[in-house]
């Protein structure tokens, strides 16, 4: 038992205690708690402004809270330069936004950004990410604002990934893909995790996925987390505004879609 | 030079109300150009008592005063022109003006032309006068420019953030933009100079008896002074205005609008 709670401790990577953010005299986060481990992947679900994408926001401190702290690797992240905690808190915004210039220019724009040497095309860091994200290495010359939706969002998942960071944020990486590509991404997330060690939050809409490949789903409603547990919640909600999110037929779409 | 008689100036009064009168033919309003017309004759008698006046003292420190006052004037005008002001926008533009203007007025008309006395207003006022009339057009596109381009660019700038930038380093793309278009006046004057018009300042000095080549190398010499000072003013704005737009923490904090 002893050796559980040690384990835990050393596999939590991002511990989030009591966070709160107001905004315009608005209370849009109300102490928020969760953790989460390494080789785990946490799905952030619940209704459009219930605070999600503040709560990412926070964590690599593109905001500042209002109250509360967040925790990496013990180490509250406010005593981290932002430069070095957002090299290791990694994250993708909803639309993928890509820098003029090529495939391989927006690979390297981490390095360029830091003044780091760039590594060229076929080092082994740049065809590692084009292998772990199917990327084709036939897109590097092409013109990165030319791809289609779900190619930039494969591009900046694998940009934020050359960070070489421990944990990713990903805001709805899903939304802007179909169900073929939408799958095929969560096994790359689910991938990245247990292969690479990583620790994923995503916030997703998309239920069906996360009941495939989430390992913890928190449900924040409100600016609360209401419910919390691993994907059977999604089955069995406990709690009635779970229950009522759930039934909520926008939020199937995807799926019928696919059908 | 043939002085104007009073009778001359109502004589060309007279072109005022021949315009009114072709106005009001074609059934339009006459009040606003006729308006126009008087504050144009009553604001340039003031003027010109003021400089009577001033060239009268023969002393630094009314010259000095009518500058600072000219200068004041002149962020007041860009305040009152663009639609978005920037962070702390009367100190960053103040201070911009007061070293781009001031420097480049000191350094032509007090080190390059070195008049007798070094503070002579009939060197010092009208040429500080066309500096700073530039500078401000410089100092609006770029004021404005800049706050669009980090609206505009929100998700650009916060992805580059997300990828271990400094908000220097993220802005410097809407930094760019924005000084190339507060230059782009003064390039565009300087290349179609003596083709598509002749310039006022030249024109003037051939007018009041000065030779034509001596005109011909203070209007070169003017030109230079005002590009260089339109560069040093914006440059600094974009500099001290782009860091009003960023926390300490590399944060873009872009002032609340309403949603």
């Amino acid at each position: 038992m002893l050796q559980t709670v040690a384990e835990n401790d050393q596999n939590r990577l991002l511990q989030v205690e009591r966070l709160s953010q107001q905004r315009q005299g608005r209370l849009i986060l109300k102490r928020v708690s969760l953790a989460c481990l390494r080789r785990q992947l946490t799905v952030l679900t619940g209704p459009s402004g219930g605070g999600k994408s503040t709560l990412l926001r926070l964590l690599n401190r593109l905001d500042e809270p209002t109250e509360g702290r967040v925790l990496l690797n013990g180490s509250d992240i406010s005593s981290l330069p932002p430069v070095q905690l957002r090299c290791r808190v990694a994250m993708v915004l909803q639309r993928p936004t890509m820098f003029s210039g090529s495939v391989l220019e927006n690979l390297q724009s981490s390095f360029r950004l830091r003044r780091e040497p760039l590594p060229p095309a076929d080092s082994a860091e740049i065809q590692h990410v084009l292998t772990l994200c199917g990327i084709d290495s036939d897109l590097l010359p092409r013109s990165a604002d030319r791809l289609s939706i779900g190619q930039q969002q494969r591009v900046s998942l694998a940009r934020a990934l050359l960070t070489s960071p421990q944990i990713l944020l990903l805001d709805e990486p899903t939304s802007a893909l179909d169900r073929p590509s939408a799958d095929r991404l969560g096994e790359l997330l689910r991938q990245l995790c247990r292969e690479e060690g990583l620790a994923v939050l995503m916030i997703s809409h998309d239920l069906r996925l996360a009941e495939r490949i989430a390992d913890q789903v928190l449900f924040l409603s409100g600016g609360e987390i209401v419910e919390q547990g691993g994907a059977e919640i999604l089955q069995r909600p406990a709690t009635e505004q779970l229950q009522n999110f759930l039934a909520e037929p926008l939020l199937r779409k995807p799926e019928e879609g696919a059908l | 030079m043939i002085d104007l008689t009073l009778l001359d100036l109502a004589l060309v009064y007279g072109l005022i109300l021949l315009c009114a009168a072709l106005v009001r033919l074609r059934g339009g309003e006459v009040g606003g150009l006729l308006i126009a017309a008087l504050r144009m004759g009553l604001q340039l008698f003031l003027v010109g008592y003021v400089l009577h006046l001033i060239f009268a003292f023969e002393s630094a420190l009314p010259v000095l005063l009518v500058l600072l006052l000219m200068g004041a004037m002149a962020v007041h005008t860009v305040a009152g022109r663009i639609k978005e002001r920037m962070p702390h926008f009367y100190k960053v533009v103040g201070s911009a003006m007061l070293v781009g203007c001031g420097g480049g007025t000191i350094y032509f008309c007090v080190l390059v032309i070195g008049p007798d006395p070094w503070y002579n207003p009939r060197y010092l006022i009208p040429l500080a006068g066309m500096i700073i009339g530039n500078a401000m057009t410089g100092a609006s596109l770029a004021a404005e420019r800049l706050s669009e381009e980090i609206r505009s660019r929100r998700d650009e700038i916060e992805t580059a953030l997300c990828l271990g930038a400094t908000a220097r380093e993220a802005s410097l793309p809407a930094v760019r933009s924005a000084f190339n278009a507060a230059l782009i006046p003064s390039i565009n004057a300087m290349a179609a100079m003596g083709i598509v018009f002749l310039p006022g300042m030249m024109t003037g000095q051939i007018l009041s008896g000065t030779e034509p080549m001596i005109a011909v190398k203070y209007q070169i010499a003017i030109m230079c002074v005002i590009t260089g000072s339109v560069a040093v003013t914006s440059f600094l704005i974009l500099q001290q205005g782009c860091r009003g737009y960023f926390s300490p923490h590399e944060q873009l904090v872009l002032p609340e609008r309403a949603d």
